[in-house]
């Protein structure tokens, strides 16, 4: 029987279309996605209300000024569209017989910049990918070794260590790696890809942190599985233990397996700031740079690939997840059970929250804005215990002001994109969608499109990060919900005529929401970084703001002459996803 | 069980390394015992390398292209691949070409081909900057005479020639003469033998150089964008030689040597003068007062920039005297708001427009600090969104001349005027230099115009930048530019 022959029987249930039709679908989907997100890209210039020739100009030649008659000269040039639809019409209907068009900036041909760009990005974040998942495995060992032997407590030292991980920024380790390993020791080239050896860096950056998210989603998903009836029984009848750990390992992947195409997907174009500090020649770099000069030729052929790709890996992605379930993804097959909660987390948590909550209280009592000039790059002292920045300012001042500004919003953040991720995840039907389109596309282009409608502030980082926070939740609940509906309870409570909400409610909710919602609370420190890293729209907090994500970016320069600048914000993320992850979200 | 699953998986890991053969193409490696450079510009190309974008400097400071003339360090024209020249009347001039020069893929430099780089210059839609809109036409006289004509007289006719835009590349390169290709047509020491994209290009010296044959074999370049990675790469001796280091990781460099040049090039703060609360000549006075640029120059800077004393820098200013300052009587801010405006692509810029705001703040302004990236920005910075504008400005263009700086940013017709200034005693000052041919005059003269634009109280001059260049300790014979178009030159050499 092959995978595909499988995964046929696992929704019986539904209405079947005729087949022409459903063999059409995903074609359509694609067309109607590039179509939607090329119409997006071609109507920025309008949303932003920036002049395509000024922005193009500015590219070319950055002194320049705007006169009258040059911009003329280059409007003529750009043959701009009279308005977004006609130009995305025109677009398309060239872009299917295999012409993108020649980019407004350079006059290049698209098809000779966008899809080598894209080569580079695939090999850099398909390596990452890989790291992130052997890391995961990893970091998931121990669980595994454990579950094979019936125990579901323990691992909290690994546990710890991933969500450590995970709260890293990866542009900090870039240049930490940068300073340390190439610099310091001449063991690895500082910068440039060229070769393999331009990989080690990059990837480390992208996948430490990545793993060790996906490394406590993983070891959670495994605890879970010890739980369920099967394990007891195959324990119990005699089954070897590595066949055990390998069917656990099994079942546990198929939570990880999504997962890590969206963030291979996720990453392609949204790499910019780690392709720039190593140089590489990536698509996120191309995708910035055109997102900013308004070359809409390249944005858009970078934004149709990269949707395309990500409709692909989300097809993928549920492809794998049903062949990874096998004969159990049929109905009843499956028998999830609640898992024990895990005893004595929660102290851990509260003692870490309260060392983070005394330095912030601390932090308190001082002047985050006085600036002293004189105390530039300040070291330790008594009177400033943390250090001061580049301005003379008291990092422990700025630290705890900053404290209610990142860890606030980016909790409320990750409880709205937690209720949005379950609900888009529990209403999804495993199809590839619009959280794949989404995902595919570069933060820049969704930022400037917010900022074009929102305006440049607070709330338009907030609505920017939302848009895509929720996707993994989302992704992540339709994995879990797809194993919980095939239960053997669950086709119980529907065959004897239990209503929807009453299966939502009491069959699935209660076995998808610990997983999410831990997930939720390990991604807290990323969204705290990913509110800061739209600053250079404009979106966020205010420039003087002692935020904490936008202090590591201004502190990274100076890595190496004064340390506590990047030390204090990112232990102060580590923290938070340590206590995050350590948060009982079990019953 | 049945095995497809983890065959599924298996090949889905795979993916990854069948695409890992796609790496950026690199250089050859050199052949043995060659001198060789490693060189990091700071920007990649934007246009691959055509002189009709701002790629014109990569091509002159890589030493691959030249113009006819070239200028000194205060802005008067040197021969070059011109080596003489005589003016006819006030709007043409004949230049005679030097002999013996060889383009880069062997045909011969002559008239035809000089006057046909410069007509395709013209063409070019828009013009290089230093010839837009004057009606710049150039024909052989002879075999190595070109003759240059503009529309109107112009008193900077041969200045103009000397700009980066106006190289002069074999006719071979003109095959598309919108974007001229520079990869084996130019003249300079150096030819460019190959372009990678954005991400290097590989010089070979030309050893038929008319200036001699240089002292290295090649040079292999590449285009960081990102400061830290060329310091970086300079630290870990993978470059011979940097531009355009960040001031903040300066003092990491142990091992090297920089090279600070001067530019002219001015950081200040201009004032919204059509609207808000700095339409009133008091108010800008008041900011005038409170902002003390020593400690931004000291602090921020690190002492490596010059205080400003007005619009340009004594080098430009030439030993004249800078006239009197009149600003109106301070009025009292009384807690007026003001929004601050900056961007983040200097990197220094944040951090200064944090301490002006701050000084802002003790004279009695409310001041909000707004910073983005700069191509989000402009259209609202030249709108009037913000009432104040801390902005890095080049003020001698392409011609090492003040008053298209002057009559661009500080007049009512200015296309680039962030005070959006409108006063009659400033314009008829402008005019009034446009109007003069020497130089040492037409610089006086500017300097009258800075006195009007000063005493209008409408740009606050802060400090003059410098361009910081790191080189390993080998390397030698380095050009100092103050207009930053040369770097490498016959004479650079680098050592074991």
């Amino acid at each position: 029987m092959t995978a595909a022959g499988r995964a046929g029987p696992a929704a019986p249930h539904r209405p079947r279309r005729a087949p022409g039709l459903a063999a059409l679908r995903p074609g359509l989907t694609g067309l109607a996605a590039v179509a939607g997100t090329g119409l997006l890209v071609g109507a920025l210039p309008w949303l932003s209300g920036d002049d395509p020739a000024r922005t193009v100009l500015r590219a070319r030649e950055v002194e320049r000024e705007p006169d009258p008659a040059v911009l003329d000269a280059v409007r003529e040039q750009l043959d701009l569209p009279a308005d977004p639809v006609r130009g995305t019409l025109g677009w398309l209907g060239h872009a299917v017989t295999g012409d993108l068009g020649t980019s407004w900036v350079s006059g290049q041909p698209v098809a000779e910049v966008v899809p080598p760009a894209l080569g580079v990005s695939l090999t850099l974040t398909g390596a990452a990918a890989l790291a992130a998942v052997l890391l995961a495995v990893l970091l998931a060992g121990p669980a595994l070794r454990r579950a094979a032997d019936g125990r579901g407590d323990g691992g909290r030292a690994v546990g710890v260590l991933a969500a450590a991980l995970a709260a890293l920024p990866e542009f900090v380790l870039a240049v930490v790696g940068v300073a340390v390993l190439a610099v310091g020791w001449g063991l690895l080239p500082t910068s440039g890809f060229t070769g393999p050896e331009h990989l080690v860096l990059p990837v480390l950056a992208l996948a430490l942190p990545a793993g060790g998210l996906l490394g406590r989603v993983l070891t959670g998903a495994v605890r879970d599985i010890a739980g369920e009836g099967w394990v007891r029984s195959w324990r119990a009848a005699g089954v070897p233990r590595a066949a055990v750990q390998g069917a656990v390992a099994r079942r546990a992947l198929t939570v990880v397996v999504p997962q890590v195409l969206l963030l291979l997907v996720g990453t392609l174009g949204a790499s910019a700031v780690i392709e720039s500090v190593f140089d590489v020649p990536g698509l996120g770099r191309v995708a910035l740079a055109a997102a900013l000069a308004q070359d809409l030729p390249v944005v858009q052929a970078a934004v149709a690939l990269l949707v395309l790709l990500g409709l692909a890996a989300g097809g993928v992605g549920v492809l794998v997840h049903r062949a990874l379930l096998g004969p159990a993804g049929t109905d009843g097959g499956l028998s999830p059970e609640l898992p024990p909660p895990a005893p004595g987390a929660g102290r851990w948590a509260a003692g870490l929250l309260a060392v983070l909550l005394l330095v912030v209280a601390a932090g308190l009592l001082r002047d985050p804005d006085a600036q002293d000039l004189t105390d530039r790059l300040a070291a330790p002292s008594w009177a400033h215990p943390l250090g001061a920045d580049a301005l003379g300012r008291d990092v422990l001042a700025r630290f705890g002001a900053g404290a209610l500004h990142s860890v606030g919003l980016a909790l409320l953040i990750s409880a709205v994109v937690l209720v949005v991720g379950v609900a888009a995840g529990l209403a999804g039907r495993g199809r590839a969608g619009l959280a794949d389109v989404l995902n595919a596309l570069p933060a820049v282009v969704v930022g400037i499109a917010v900022a074009a409608v929102a305006g440049p502030s607070l709330t338009g980082a907030v609505v920017a990060v939302c848009l895509v926070a929720w996707i993994p939740l989302a992704v992540h609940t339709r994995t879990l919900a797809a194993e919980a509906r095939a239960s053997g309870f669950h086709l119980a409570a529907r065959t004897s005529g239990a209503g929807r909400w009453h299966l939502v409610r009491h069959h699935l909710l209660p076995l998808v929401l610990p997983p999410v919602s831990r997930h939720a609370l390990l991604r807290v420190p990323h969204t705290a970084l990913a509110l800061a890293g739209l600053s250079f729209l404009g979106l966020g907090a205010g420039a003087e703001s002692p935020e904490w994500g936008r202090t590591l970016a201004d502190g990274v320069t100076y890595l190496e002459r004064a340390p506590w600048l990047v030390a204090v914000p990112a232990a102060g993320l580590v923290l938070l996803g340590v206590a995050a992850g350590l948060v009982r979200t079990g019953r | 069980m049945s095995r497809p699953a983890p065959r599924a998986v298996g090949a889905l890991l795979v993916l990854p390394a069948l695409l890992a053969g796609c790496f950026a193409p690199g250089a050859d490696a050199p052949a043995e015992g060659e001198q060789r450079l490693a060189l990091a510009l700071a920007f990649p190309p934007v246009a691959a390398l055509s002189p009709f974008s701002d790629d014109a400097v990569l091509v002159t400071r890589m030493g691959v292209g030249e113009t006819l003339v070239g200028l000194d360090e205060a802005g008067d024209p040197t021969p070059q691949l011109a080596e003489s020249w005589a003016r006819v009347d006030d709007r043409t001039v004949t230049l005679d070409l030097r002999a013996g020069v060889q383009f880069h893929d062997g045909t011969p430099l002559d008239a035809e081909a000089a006057a046909g780089a410069l007509t395709a210059a013209a063409a070019a839609s828009p013009a290089p900057r230093s010839i837009d809109g004057l009606g710049l036409t150039a024909r052989a006289v002879d075999e190595d005479t070109v003759e240059v004509q503009l529309a109107e007289p112009d008193p900077l006719l041969l200045q103009r020639l000397a700009a980066p835009g106006l190289v002069v590349l074999a006719p071979a390169a003109y095959g598309d003469p919108a974007a001229p290709d520079p990869v084996g047509t130019g003249t300079g020491p150096f030819e460019l033998t190959e372009l990678r994209g954005a991400s290097g290009a590989t010089l070979t010296a030309d050893a038929d150089h008319w200036g001699g044959a240089p002292e290295l074999d090649g040079v292999d370049v590449t285009f960081p964008a990102d400061a830290a990675a060329r310091t970086a790469g300079l630290r870990a001796g993978e470059l011979d030689v940097a531009v355009n280091l960040p001031i903040a990781q300066l003092p990491t460099l142990t091992d090297t040597e920089v090279l600070s040049v001067p530019l002219p090039r001015l950081v200040s703060l201009s004032l919204d003068t059509a609207d808000g609360p700095f339409a009133d000549p008091g108010l800008r006075a008041a900011a005038v007062a409170a902002i003390d640029p020593q400690p931004v120059v000291d602090g921020v800077y690190e002492g490596r920039a010059d205080v400003a004393e007005g619009l340009f820098n004594d080098d430009t200013a030439g030993g004249a005297d800078r006239p009197a300052v009149a600003l109106p009587p301070a009025s009292d801010p009384a807690g007026a708001s003001i929004r601050l405006a900056t961007y983040s692509d200097r990197a220094e810029l944040p951090e200064a427009a944090a301490v002006l705001a701050e000084q802002l703040r003790q004279a009695g302004f409310a001041v909000e600090v707004v910073v983005a990236e700069y191509a989000t920005l402009e259209t609202d910075l030249l709108a009037g969104t913000y009432d104040a504008v801390l902005a890095s400005r080049l003020y001698l263009g392409d011609t090492g001349d003040p008053v298209g700086y002057l009559a661009a940013d500080l007049t009512c017709a200015g296309s680039y005027n962030l005070a959006r200034l409108c006063d009659p005693a400033v314009d008829a000052a402008v005019a009034a230099a446009a109007d003069v041919a020497d130089p040492q005059e037409r610089r006086a003269a500017a300097l009258r115009a800075e006195a009007a634009v000063l005493s209008t109280g409408a740009v606050v001059p802060v400090l003059h930048e410098r361009t910081h260049t790191g080189y390993a300790p080998s390397v030698g014979g380095l050009a100092t530019d103050p207009f930053d178009r040369l770097l490498l030159t016959a004479e650079t050499t680098v050592g074991e």
